[in-house]
Formats: structure tokens, C-alpha cells, sequence
């Protein structure tokens, strides 16, 4: 699929800010099945600084800093981007308990980098049980993992007014609602608390208007799902709030190992007081002949 | 057996001290290594002049040596020692150093040596290429589990420059002899400031032995230091700005930052006195912002940045991770070494220093079954010689020449001759050890003494006008001034009432004026503190309860409150004192540790009056040696400003004394102004008034009259920097307001004052006129020159639970 993704993050502040730091991971990274068109990036005010960098898992990072009175931010990003369907799923898979035992003793950095606790997730007994329900003992990995987004899409409910960024997983786990964010946090915590790897994704997801209907700008969303990974496969990306296998239909932005390894904005600022965030997201579906990015 | 014989009873001979100490080892574990005897019980290299030195001074002579030091010792704790809740390091510096000799001291030095050059190739690759996790050859879940490995430092260590230039090693010496690594200190090495001051205190107490021993001096150490982190500059190599990152005052390590930055002369700075911009550090000074080229960071790894690090951290400089990545400034170390410091990575360095350096590793990690051996230490009465077990701290930095130099060369890190050695168990904390002893590495030949001033390499830079003073230390230095001199006005108005106390029920006016001065003092019943209306005390009871409550700490304008306030100013320009005025400081947090409610009114007094002459000596001291820039303008003008608002609530006090003792009143205005004798010098006569108040308000040559402190205030005021910022017409302003009102009075009309209610009309008038400015100035010089920094919030909170 090729895309046209626009993501704007503007804040309004009440009170003038006079120096402010930020770190932007908004900027769309390469994948196996995504490629990226040079993104058209507007910030302002213009910044004074401005470097970009890779982090340590690759994605793409944006330093800028706003050193001139200011009271309002805005970044946006626009970048044409084509996604590749993802391959078969593999035939068979070894039983989950065996590969959670071979990675427990693999030294790999970027094994381990996703196997253990993050700041928001925490690996617990808990989450363990509840990933039980669906790693039944000697059932293969790759069914298991399906069975486990599948719980997770039919039994959560998709609501936005329960939880915030500062919600315990507990609490998701236990009132079986939340957010995108939640869901794939639930899912992450519960693989790791088996032994086994998973990292947050975080993306878009190109959402159908209402039969009839011309697609409204700006609304879409910010996506996030996660990633666990299947030996001599890859890492399989499943979308719990969903209950899909992610695959062309979600352009990847960054991954880390939960959300506050990808936040797409964050910043430390002198002055401000109180301040308003609006996101807009639109993923535009392109036709091939219309745009095909440069590489 | 025969019964112990208490050594005190018997005088030991001339190789008693050492006889003695034989003794004790034979019944300990004979084979076990000791730092003093060989296996044949023999003096080894090195101790024999020392412990001669030592023994001929007796045990009577050698605690008078241990009293010098533990008051030396002291008298450093409080210089320099600004935390709050301790009294300073709570150990004894033994009188009998730590002697290692040459053979034994190479042997660790080398394995030293080559442990840095290790960890620094180990950092390169754990934030950098990461080989080594793949290979098998590091516990990757240990590092990845592990606070201090910080994902964000990643390749964030420019390549031109090491990531590990000064380095502390925890060592001891096992049973057999054999050094072994206990742990590494790479975030904010400590103990170098204790090594120094041990090192100090020995030359200073026991001058004979330090001068003749053929022992390596500390001072090429710390001077090839210097050079060290001026080498690591990007820009201004002739000159670079190096400023030592403190966490502040609060830090219990705050006593070695300040000692460290005294003697490698560089500013002390805490991350609110800094800030990014255009991709550099900047620190913040009262002619601007001026750049900061290295960091000597001490100050752990996450708290660092808020912006990528810990961001609920308040200690640290949003966007330093991102000027030290793209060389706006070089860090000493690096961000992220932290996770060097991981025990777990004991068990996998004799692999990766064959992997990476191509050598064995010289020095083995201390294990739990890691046996001690022995040295001596003398008991706490100086008597006798113990077998002991000793940590040791040891301090490797990278050597100038290697800072520019790519990849690893055998001599990139020296190691200071000599470290800290402190008693107990293997791998405790220094700083809760009991006996801490200087470390004397011999030299074969006797060692040159290095001066402490460098001898200067580059152009000199003078900074006479001291524009270059952060403007947080402005602030201090101004409100030292203010607490200083409300102290002082407050012990002067407590004496005047003691003495009234003193004399109750004995004289009706003396009654009546200490009730005046328990309103000049806002002191009130206790019993009805929340009301607004101030009932007078009742009583010689009740009275006197209130005064000495002035001596307790629950009052908030109570002397020790008030005392904690200029204490705490002090402490954060500490390294803008002079040592002398520091002492004053000690001695008069002494004196008001002292104090306590349940004194006698007499004693009470007396320390009032000792409070005043001590204060007196410290700003004395502050005039007589702090270079009079900017930083001592502020300090005066804080001083002035109090002086001359405590004066003038005072005089209008007494114009409205309730009470109308008269002229007894003004006489308590003049002896708390300390301006008696001055006054019956002038006018030979009766108390008048009229007199009184020029001598106060008018009267230009009285250190003591508002229009001597307004002159001065002026003064001082027109030589600060920034004359164009739009703040300073409002400070400006305000103080032509107050000199207005006073050369504007109607002098004639005052003068009546004992006898029409319009000259006290007017007198009140004229007071009211130069209160409101004079309190509208302190605000405006604040604004002016301070930087009143609101501390940087995060955007959004990324802090999960914790």
C-alpha cells in the first residue's frame, strides 16, 4: 500500500515559554515491509537547534530546541510511505515453553533488550496468569500468541475515558479496559512475564470513513501494537485492539520497549503554565500511480 | 597466663609499640600477610623512621598529636562539610600512615592502570558497536536489568574524546599479599577531596616525619588532573571554562566538591546554574551567560538530563546528553559509566581484557572468600598498635597527553600515589568508618614538594570584575548579607531585653521598655499566636518564657532559625569565602548549637553580645579579604538594606511606643544601634530626641544613620553590572526615592518632636516615605540581577509508576 501519513502534535501554552528542549520520534523508520519517502517536516516556531539521530533501537530521533520567547509548538510530518504485506505465517512452531527456555539463556543484547522489565511494563505473576489461559503447556508459540491477541480483542473493552498515561497495568488488567496503548502494554507484559520477548510498536492505522462518506481530515489516530518474536520467522506483529495480525494496513512509526521508549513528543521547558495538546493524524491510501516514494 | 597488664601502667620500650603488636598477630592467623611485619616478624621497607618518630613521642606525646589532628580534622569538617543533619566525617585520622612501598605499590599500579584502560574500551563498545553482549562475553540480562545501564547514552560519547577520564578503585589486600578489586567508582568518583585533606592534616600535625619521608606527593596527581580536563576542551583550549557539577548543598558529598573545586580552582556550579542553548553549555553569571567547555561530573549518571534521563530529576541540565553528543561540551566522565560500576561484570573481565586488550588481566575481583590481611592502627587512645583490616581507595585519571589520542595506548592512565585507606570490613562504606589513615607510597629518593598554585602554562586571564559570577551565588552572598545583619539586630534587641528581664519589678520604667522591646521583638503570648492583636505578655513569668523561647528553634525569627538561613546561604559560596571567615562560621554555628530555652537570662546575654562580635568579625573578615567585586556588592547591599529597614521599623516603633517611656526608649534605640557612646561623645549631655534622630537619620559620617547606609547603598549599587537592563531604572528609582524623602525633611519641624504631635506627624511621615522604598528595593535588585529561573518542567510527564 502506499500512503501519504500527516501527523501534526501542536501545544498551546497560557503563559510565554522561554527555552524548551524537545525530543521528537515522528519521523517514520524503515522496516522489512516499509519503505519511506523523504519526510517534509515543519516545526514552529523555527527552531534554533535541530539534529536527528538514531537510538538505540533504531528509530529516528529529532532534537530541536525553541531558545526564543514562544507560546505555541507545532511539528508536523508528512511522509509518503509504501507498506508490503507481510509473509506467510510460518506452518509450525516449537511449544512456546521450549523457546521461552532457549532465549533465557541467549545473550543476545537485542533478545534480551525486549524480554525484560521497561518502565511502564513490569513483569509479574499476575500478568502471568493471565497469559496462561492462552500458553497452555506444550501449545506452539505462534498459536498461543494468536490466541492471546484474540483474548485480549474479544474480552477488553475500547475505552478512552478510563484510563490515562499514568494507569498501573493492574488496573487495565483488572477492569479489562483502556486504550491501544493498554492492550498492546497487557499483551507485552504478559509474553515477558512468560520469558518471552516483546516490544511496543507504535504507528497509524488507516481508519474507513462511514459508507458514502468523504474522508475527514485529521481523523485518524495514532495506533500502537506490539511485536513478539517467532525464532527463524521474525517478530510477528499483532494488533490487540483489533485482533489482527498487523501487517499492510499499519505504517510503522518507531518501536522501543513500551511507550516511553517512542513517545512522539517530549520536552523539558522553562515557563508555560498550562498548556493544551491537539494530535492530528491522516493516513491517506494512495493510488500507485499517484505517488511511489523515492526509495 | 598472667592477667593483662593495662599498657597505660607500664611505659613500653623502645620496640615496644611493635613487640607489642607481634603479640597480638601471633595469636590471630599466623600466614596472614600484615602491611607492617614480614613472616619473620621483621619491620618491612619503609616504616622504621616513622614508627621511630612515632614511638619516641610516647603515648602521651602521640595523643596530644591526635588531638592536633582530630581539631584540624574538625575545624576542615565544618569549612567544608555543608550538610545539614551531620556533624562532618565521624572518623580519626590515625597519626600512623598507610606505608606501601615502592615494589608493591607498582604491582598495583599497573593492574590499576590497565583496569581503566579496560573499563574505558568496555564503555565504547557497551554504548557503541555492542559486540560483546552477542559474544557471550558480558551478562547482558544483568546490564539490561541493571538503573544504571541508560538506553539514551547510546553512541552519545563523541570518539575524539574518553569516555572515562578520572576513575576511583576500591582495593584491598588479601591474606597472601595480593591486591584484589573490591569495586569501581566511575559516576562521581569520591575520596579524592578526603586522600588530599588526610595528606594536609598529616604535613600539618606532624610536620618532621611528612618532611623527611621519602614518600610520592599527591600534588603532580592533581595537577596533571587539571591539565586533564582542560585537555578535553573543544573550544577555548587556552583558556577553557571548567566548572565541577555538584548536586548542592543537600549532597553529603557537598564537603569534597567544595574542597575539590577550592583546590583545582574551578567554579562549583549546580545544574540550575547552567543551562543549554545552541547546542552548548552555559553557565550563568551576572554579565550573561558564559560558555562552560568541560564538565567535571559529580553528579550520578540519571540525573544528569531530565530531558532523556531521569526527568524527574531536578539536579541535572535539560539537553546536557545532547550538547556532550554533539561536542558543545566534554564530560568528564561520560554519561552512562554508571553500569561499568556492576559487580556482575567481575566474573567476565579476565576474558574481555584478553578480548580487548590482548593482555591478562593483572588485578583479580575480591570474592567472598576473599581473606584480609592485616595492618596496623593505633587504638583510640594512642597506646597501642592493632591488627586491623583496610580498605583502600585508589585514583586513576587519564594523563594529559592521551586525551586527543584514538584507541588505547599502556600508558594512558596514572594513578595517584597514595589514595584513602579507611578500617572496616572488606568493601564497607568509607564514610561510615571509624579511623580513616593517610596512604604513603615510598619513593627511593626524596620527593620535590609541589606547590599547590600551578605553575601557569597558558595566557593569564584576569576576571577582576568578576562579571563572571553565577548569579545564584549573587543571590546567596545578598541574602547572607540580609541574614547576617537581622541576626545581629535581633541578639542586640534580645540583650537590651534580657538586661530589662534582669532588672524586673525594680524600676517601673525598666518594666515598662521591656514590654516595648517584646513588641520590637513581635513576640507574643505563645497561647495566642493565631490572633492578630498582640496581647502583652503578663508577668516576669510569662515574659521571661517568651525571650528564652527566642533561644529554642520552634520560633521562626528565633536566633537559630535565623542562624540555619545564613547558614544555608553561606554554604552554597562557600567557595567564595576565605577559610578565616569560615571559621568565624564554625565557631558561631558553636556557639548557636548552644543555645537553648532553659539558659539563664544572664548567659542568654552573654551570647548575645557573642553572637553580635562574631558576626561583626565575619563580615569583618568578608571585607578584609574577598576581592571587592560583585559578589561582595551584594553581599553589602543586603547587609545595608536590612541594617537600615531594622533601624527604621525600630525608630518608628518608638515614635509609637504605646507605652511612652520617654526618653528611656531612645536610649534602648541607641545601645542596640551601638550608637550610645557615640552620641555622649558628641553631645556631652542629657538624652534629647532631636539629637538622637540626626545622629540616626542625618548625621552622614554615622556607619550607623540612614543617610550613611543610603550613601552606601548608592555606592554600591552604581558599580553593578547590567546598566542598560530596563530593572535597573526601577532599583535606581527607588533608592532617589528614599534619599529624596530624607534631604527633603523638614529638620525644623522634627525637631519639636518631644513636644507637638505634628512634629511626630511629620517624623512618621518622613519614616513611612523611606520604608515603602527601601522594601520595594529588594525585590527590584532581585529582579535585576538574579536570574529567577523557574525550574524546567517536563512536557509530559513520562514517569510510570514507580
Amino acid at each position: 500500500m502506499n500512503y501519504s501519513l500527516r501527523h501534526t502534535t501542536r501545544y498551546h501554552y497560557s503563559a510565554p515559554v522561554t527555552l524548551c528542549h524537545s525530543e521528537a520520534r515522528v519521523l517514520p523508520r524503515k522496516t522489512l515491509h516499509q519503505r519511506c519517502g523523504a519526510s517534509e517536516l515543519t516545526i514552529s516556531p523555527i527552531p534554533q537547534m535541530q539534529a536527528e539521530r538514531r537510538d538505540v533501537f533504531g528509530n529516528r530521533v529529532l532534537y530541536f530546541a525553541m531558545e526564543e520567547v514562544h507560546q505555541t509548538l507545532d511539528v508536523t510530518v508528512v511522509t509518503p510511505i509504501n507498506t508490503q504485506p507481510v509473509g506467510p505465517l510460518p506452518a509450525i512452531s516449537a511449544a512456546w515453553e521450549q523457546i521461552a527456555e532457549q532465549l533465557r539463556a541467549d545473550n543476545r543484547f537485542d533478545m534480551q533488550l525486549y524480554r525484560l522489565d521497561s518502565p511502564f511494563i513490569r513483569r509479574n505473576e499476575e500478568l502471568a496468569t493471565f497469559a496462561r489461559s492462552c500458553f497452555t503447556p506444550g501449545r506452539p508459540l505462534l498459536e498461543s500468541a494468536l490466541a492471546l491477541n484474540q483474548l485480549i480483542y474479544e474480552t477488553f473493552e475500547y475505552d478512552p475515558s478510563f484510563t490515562t498515561l499514568a494507569t498501573p497495568l493492574s488496573d487495565v488488567l483488572t477492569n479489562r479496559r483502556g486504550v491501544c496503548q493498554d492492550f498492546a502494554h497487557v499483551a507485552i507484559g504478559a509474553l515477558r512475564s512468560l520469558g518471552l520477548p516483546a516490544r511496543y510498536i507504535s504507528g497509524y492505522l488507516e481508519t474507513q470513513p462511514p459508507p458514502g462518506q468523504p474522508r475527514l481530515i485529521g481523523a485518524d489516530a495514532s495506533h500502537a501494537w506490539l511485536a513478539t518474536w517467532i525464532p527463524e520467522w521474525g517478530w510477528l506483529a499483532l494488533d490487540p485492539t483489533n485482533g489482527t495480525v498487523a501487517g499492510e494496513q499499519h505504517p510503522v512509526l518507531a518501536w522501543g520497549r513500551d511507550y516511553a521508549d517512542v513517545a512522539p513528543l517530549k520536552g523539558v521547558m522553562n515557563g508555560g503554565g498550562e498548556h493544551q495538546l491537539e494530535v492530528e493524524v491522516d493516513v491517506i491510501p494512495l493510488t500507485t500511480d499517484t505517488a511511489e516514494p523515492s526509495s | 597466663m598472667t592477667a593483662p597488664v593495662s599498657p597505660s601502667l607500664i611505659e613500653l620500650g623502645t620496640a615496644g609499640l611493635v613487640e607489642d603488636y607481634l603479640n597480638q598477630l601471633g595469636k590471630g592467623q599466623p600466614g596472614t600477610f600484615d602491611a607492617l611485619l614480614d613472616r619473620q616478624g621483621q619491620l618491612r621497607l619503609g616504616w622504621q623512621s616513622l614508627l621511630g618518630a612515632l614511638e619516641a613521642l610516647g603515648s602521651n606525646g602521640r595523643f596530644q598529636q591526635h588531638e592536633e589532628i582530630q581539631r584540624l580534622l574538625a575545624e576542615n569538617g565544618v569549612i567544608f562539610n555543608m550538610h545539614d543533619d551531620t556533624h562532618g566525617r565521624a572518623w580519626r585520622l590515625d597519626p600512623l600512615p598507610w606505608v606501601i612501598d615502592q615494589a608493591q605499590w607498582q604491582t598495583l599500579e599497573m593492574g590499576l592502570a590497565q583496569r581503566s584502560r579496560l573499563l574505558n574500551a568496555l564503555y565504547n563498545d557497551i554504548y557503541g558497536a555492542r559486540t560483546l553482549f552477542d559474544a557471550g562475553l558480558l551478562p547482558t540480562q544483568a546490564i539490561l536489568a541493571s538503573s544504571h545501564f541508560l538506553l539514551p547514552c547510546h553512541s552519545s560519547q563523541p570518539t575524539d574524546r574518553p569516555a572515562i577520564n578520572f576513575h576511583g578503585v576500591d582495593v584491598i589486600q588479601d591474606a597472601a599479599g595480593q591486591w584484589r578489586v573490591f569495586g569501581d567508582r566511575l559516576q562521581a568518583p569520591s575520596g579524592t577531596g578526603f586522600a588530599l585533606e588526610n595528606r594536609i592534616l598529616m604535613a600539618r600535625a606532624l610536620p618532621e616525619m611528612y618532611r623527611n619521608a621519602p614518600l610520592k606527593r599527591l600534588a603532580g596527581f592533581l595537577d596533571n588532573y587539571h591539565r586533564t580536563l582542560t585537555a578535553l576542551a573543544y573550544q577555548h583550549r587556552d583558556n577553557p571554562n571548567v566548572v565541577l557539577l555538584t548536586p548542592g548543598p543537600g549532597s553529603p558529598r557537598y564537603f569534597e566538591h567544595a574542597y575539590l573545586a577550592n583546590y583545582l580552582n574551578i567554579d562549583l556550579a549546580e545544574g540550575q546554574d547552567m543551562v543549554v542553548r545552541d547546542g552548548q553549555l552555559w553557565l550563568r553569571t551576572l554579565g550573561g551567560l558564559q560558555p562552560v567547555d568541560v564538565v567535571l561530573r559529580h553528579c550520578d549518571d540519571a540525573y544528569c538530563d531530565p530531558l532523556e534521563l531521569r526527568g524527574d530529576s531536578q539536579l541535572g541540565v535539560p539537553g546536557l546528553l545532547q550538547a556532550a553528543r554533539s561536542s558543545g561540551v566534554a564530560m568528564s566522565n561520560a554519561l552512562g559509566v554508571g553500569v561499568l560500576e556492576l559487580p556482575e561484570l567481575a566474573d567476565y573481565l579476565p576474558a574481555l581484557c584478553e578480548h580487548l586488550l590482548g593482555e591478562p588481566l593483572l588485578l583479580a575481583n575480591a570474592d567472598g572468600n576473599t581473606r584480609p590481611s592485616t595492618a596496623p592502627v593505633f587504638d583510640h587512645k594512642m597506646q597501642r598498635l592493632t591488627p586491623s583490616t583496610l580498605n583502600l581507595r585508589c585514583f586513576v585519571s587519564r594523563t594529559p597527553g592521551s586525551v586527543n589520542t584514538l584507541g588505547q595506548q599502556p600508558n594512558d592512565y596514572h594513578v595517584m600515589p597514595g589514595g584513602l585507606a579507611w578500617v572496616g570490613a572488606p568493601g564497607s562504606s568509607s564514610l561510615s568508618s571509624p579511623v580513616v589513615k593517610d596512604v604513603w607510597v615510598t619513593a627511593n629518593t626524596p620527593q620535590p614538594h609541589v606547590s599547590q598554585l600551578r605553575q601557569a602554562r597558558g595566557p593569564v586571564v584576569a576576571t577582576r570584575d568578576g562579571t563572571d559570577l553565577p548569579s545564584r551565588v549573587a543571590e546567596s552572598l545578598f541574602w547572607l548579607g540580609r541574614y547576617g545583619e537581622r541576626l545581629d539586630s535581633r541578639a542586640r534587641l534580645l540583650r537590651e531585653a534580657l538586661m530589662r528581664l534582669m532588672e524586673y519589678d525594680q524600676d517601673d520604667i525598666a518594666d515598662q521598655l521591656l514590654d516595648e522591646l517584646l513588641l520590637a521583638l513581635d513576640i507574643t503570648t505563645l497561647n495566642n499566636a493565631g490572633e492578630n492583636t498582640r496581647p502583652l505578655l503578663v508577668g516576669f513569668a510569662q515574659k521571661r518564657t517568651a525571650l528564652l523561647a527566642q533561644f529554642g528553634k520552634s520560633e521562626p525569627q528565633a536566633l537559630q532559625p535565623l542562624f540555619a538561613q545564613l547558614l544555608r546561604n553561606a554554604r552554597s559560596v562557600r567557595d567564595h569565602l576565605g577559610d578565616d571567615s569560615w571559621r568565624v562560621v564554625h565557631q558561631l554555628r558553636q556557639r548557636v548549637d548552644m543555645l537553648n530555652p532553659s539558659v539563664s537570662a544572664s548567659a542568654a546575654r552573654r551570647a548575645c553580645e557573642g553572637l553580635s562580635a562574631q558576626l561583626a568579625a565575619f563580615f569583618g573578615l568578608c571585607n578584609e579579604t574577598m576581592p571587592h567585586h560583585y559578589g561582595w556588592r551584594f553581599m553589602d547591599i543586603g547587609r545595608f538594606l536590612d541594617r537600615v529597614l531594622g533601624l527604621l521599623s525600630l525608630l518608628k516603633l518608638t515614635l509609637n511606643a504605646p507605652h511612652s517611656p520617654g526618653l528611656a526608649l531612645w536610649e534602648v534605640v541607641l545601645a542596640t544601634t551601638d550608637n550610645f557612646t557615640a552620641y555622649r561623645r558628641r553631645y556631652r549631655s542629657e538624652l534629647h530626641p532631636e539629637a538622637i534622630l540626626d545622629l540616626l537619620l542625618f548625621d552622614e559620617t554615622n556607619p550607623r544613620s540612614v543617610g550613611y547606609m543610603l550613601k552606601r547603598l548608592e555606592r554600591q549599587m552604581d558599580k553593578l553590572p547590567g546598566s542598560s537592563s530596563p530593572y535597573r531604572n526601577a532599583e535606581r528609582r527607588l533608592l532617589i526615592q528614599a534619599n529624596a524623602a530624607l534631604h527633603l525633611a523638614d529638620i525644623d519641624r522634627i525637631s519639636h518632636l518631644a513636644d507637638t504631635p505634628e512634629a511626630q506627624e511629620a517624623l512618621e511621615q518622613l519614616l513611612d516615605d523611606l520604608i515603602t522604598p527601601l522594601n520595594a528595593l529588594s525585590d527590584a535588585i532581585s529582579h535585576s540581577h538574579f536570574s529567577h529561573i523557574e525550574r524546567p518542567r517536563q512536557l509530559v510527564s513520562m514517569e510510570p509508576d514507580e
